[in-house]
């Protein structure tokens, strides 16, 4: 059945699939993982920094992007669409700055991207975007929030989420750790996102990316040395908390 | 070909050609001496050779029947040969007794002649403690291991994919097979493809109890959690007795992911 109805994108498979819709999913799956954290006053966003090629200049290669002083947005998939997506946004919130005179909100400029997705599901001639975004910010209104946008235009509000390859296995992770207690202050929240991304992150700390965003203060990146900190805090943290379970079962 | 009024098909005389077109064809399709040289060069390329990678000497196969065989695993595919590179090959010494080369039109390599050692398809390994793991030849009382992986694409379910919890393991066994399984059997309509159905049907045919366990995963590189996937497999009774230290292996695993790849550029 998918053979005869998965090569337009305009076109519905009797059984109401738009393939090429879920096969840009797949795409999604191909880029690294990032996990998307909402705290009480703080928002995280950590990735999977890819390994480059020798000759390749680091800095390039970016999957954290700051659309506006106080929205920021991870993305995992296809490299170019993204780019594509992210200079629309941010030529959106400033265009949306000067009509209004008023800066964004978070879930403004959410839904300008995923209407923006959406339209290239039902153009001819085209393919959706194959990227889904975890946008991050702060309203005037001093609430964090976290939105996910996927490759078929749809977006949801989430108190956490992860996207790209396994996020599987970081969801059922944050679902079983994601408690009040776990996001009771900034570092809490900040080692949550570091925990959930060593789940799936094979070679530790220098693969890792974290940004974050504070009420009323601009988007911060971490250093490598303050990563390999909260690494190596956050490894001590679990190694405690394994000699107590040890200790209880002995 | 043209079609009168009354239906019937008939052969349009045609002006470019003649009616001894038919001889011509036939003579087209008789083999000049050129053409079996070239098909027979090409038979001797293709030829599958077993040999000896430090001495680059031919193994011969009555060398292979000398090893008795009780136990023949086989891992298909980047992630099922790092986890037994992992978690089975670290325990005890293993010896490489060979290795299968091949060829066909589709290799690029150019130089069929002198294959590098780095181009090895199939490399064979005996447990030296205990030279009864290891085999090419069936056996009646041997028992066959074959895992490999497949993107969670073509397992057909009447669910959607997203909802699977990948990567999970599935298991397809001969009819001579008695152990209980470590996982669920893989379901109609779904078939197995490749080097691993053949092996599979071969001991099916000749009534060697094998099992295939076949790992769904949507990252079909080499993958950490995909290779993790196969750990329920050390549980079944012929591997159990060749594990012995997992924690160790799981650090073999990551210095084997650390090793490896730089990613594309299309995909960040």
């Amino acid at each position: 059945m998918a053979s005869q109805y998965d090569r337009a994108i305009t076109v519905f498979s009797p059984d109401g699939h738009l393939f090429q819709v879920e096969y840009a999913q797949e795409a999604v799956k191909k880029g690294s993982t990032v996990v998307g954290i909402r705290g009480t006053d703080i928002v995280v966003l950590g990735v999977e920094k890819k390994s480059v090629a020798k000759l390749q200049d680091e800095r390039i290669v970016r999957k954290i992007c700051a659309l506006d002083d106080h929205v920021c947005m991870a993305f995992a998939g296809l490299t170019a669409d993204a780019r594509v997506v992210i200079s629309r946004a941010r030529v959106e919130c400033q265009s949306h700055k000067l009509t209004v005179e008023d800066p964004v909100t978070v879930e403004y400029i959410t839904r300008f991207i995923a209407t923006l997705k959406q339209k290239y599901t039902q153009s001819n001639g085209r393919r959706p975007f194959g990227i889904s975004a975890l946008i991050v910010g702060f309203d005037d209104d001093g609430i964090p929030r976290l939105y996910q946008t996927d490759p078929s235009g749809t977006y949801h509000a989430w108190k956490a989420n992860a996207i790209g390859r396994s996020a599987k296995t970081v969801q059922e992770f944050l679902e079983k750790n994601y408690t009040e207690d776990a996001i009771a202050n900034d570092s809490e929240a900040i080692k949550l996102a570091i925990r959930a991304l060593l789940e799936v992150v094979q070679s530790g700390g220098k693969n890792i990316e974290l940004a974050i965003i504070r009420r009323k203060q601009p988007l911060k990146m971490f250093s490598a040395k303050e990563i390999e900190l909260q690494v190596n805090e956050t490894g001590k943290k679990k190694e405690e908390a394994e000699k107590k379970k040890s200790k209880k079962t002995a | 070909m043209a079609a009168t009024f009354f239906g019937e098909v008939v052969r349009a005389p045609c002006r470019a050609g003649t009616e001894d077109e038919e001889e011509e064809e036939e003579e087209g399709r008789r083999e000049t001496p050129e053409d079996g040289e070239v098909r027979q060069q090409l038979a001797r390329k293709r030829e599958v050779r077993l040999l000896r990678r430090q001495t680059k000497t031919t193994l011969e196969v009555s060398l292979l029947e000398k090893y008795p065989c009780s136990k023949f695993i086989i891992a298909i595919g980047n992630n099922a040969v790092a986890f037994l590179s992992s978690f089975i090959m670290n325990s005890g010494v293993w010896e490489e007794v060979g290795c299968a080369k091949l060829w066909n039109e589709w290799c690029r390599t150019v130089d069929t002649t002198h294959l590098s050692p780095t181009e090895a398809f199939c490399v064979f390994y005996h447990l030296k403690s205990n030279p009864s793991v290891f085999g090419s030849c069936p056996r009646k009382n041997m028992q066959v291991t074959i895992l490999t992986c497949r993107h969670v694409t073509d397992y057909k379910t009447s669910e959607s994919t997203s909802s699977l919890h990948t990567p999970f393991l599935k298991a397809l066994k001969t009819q001579n097979f008695r152990e209980p399984p470590c996982c669920s059997l893989l379901e109609q309509p779904n078939i197995v493809h490749d080097l691993p159905a053949a092996v599979l049907s071969y001991c099916q045919v000749w009534k060697i109890s094998a099992i295939l366990y076949l790992c769904y995963t949507d990252v079909m590189k080499l993958d950490l959690i995909t290779v993790e996937a196969f750990k329920p497999v050390l549980s079944s009774r012929s591997l159990k007795s060749l594990v012995k230290n997992i924690p160790q292996s799981t650090e073999i695993l990551k210095k084997l992911m650390t090793t490896n790849e730089i990613q594309s550029n299309i995909y960040t």
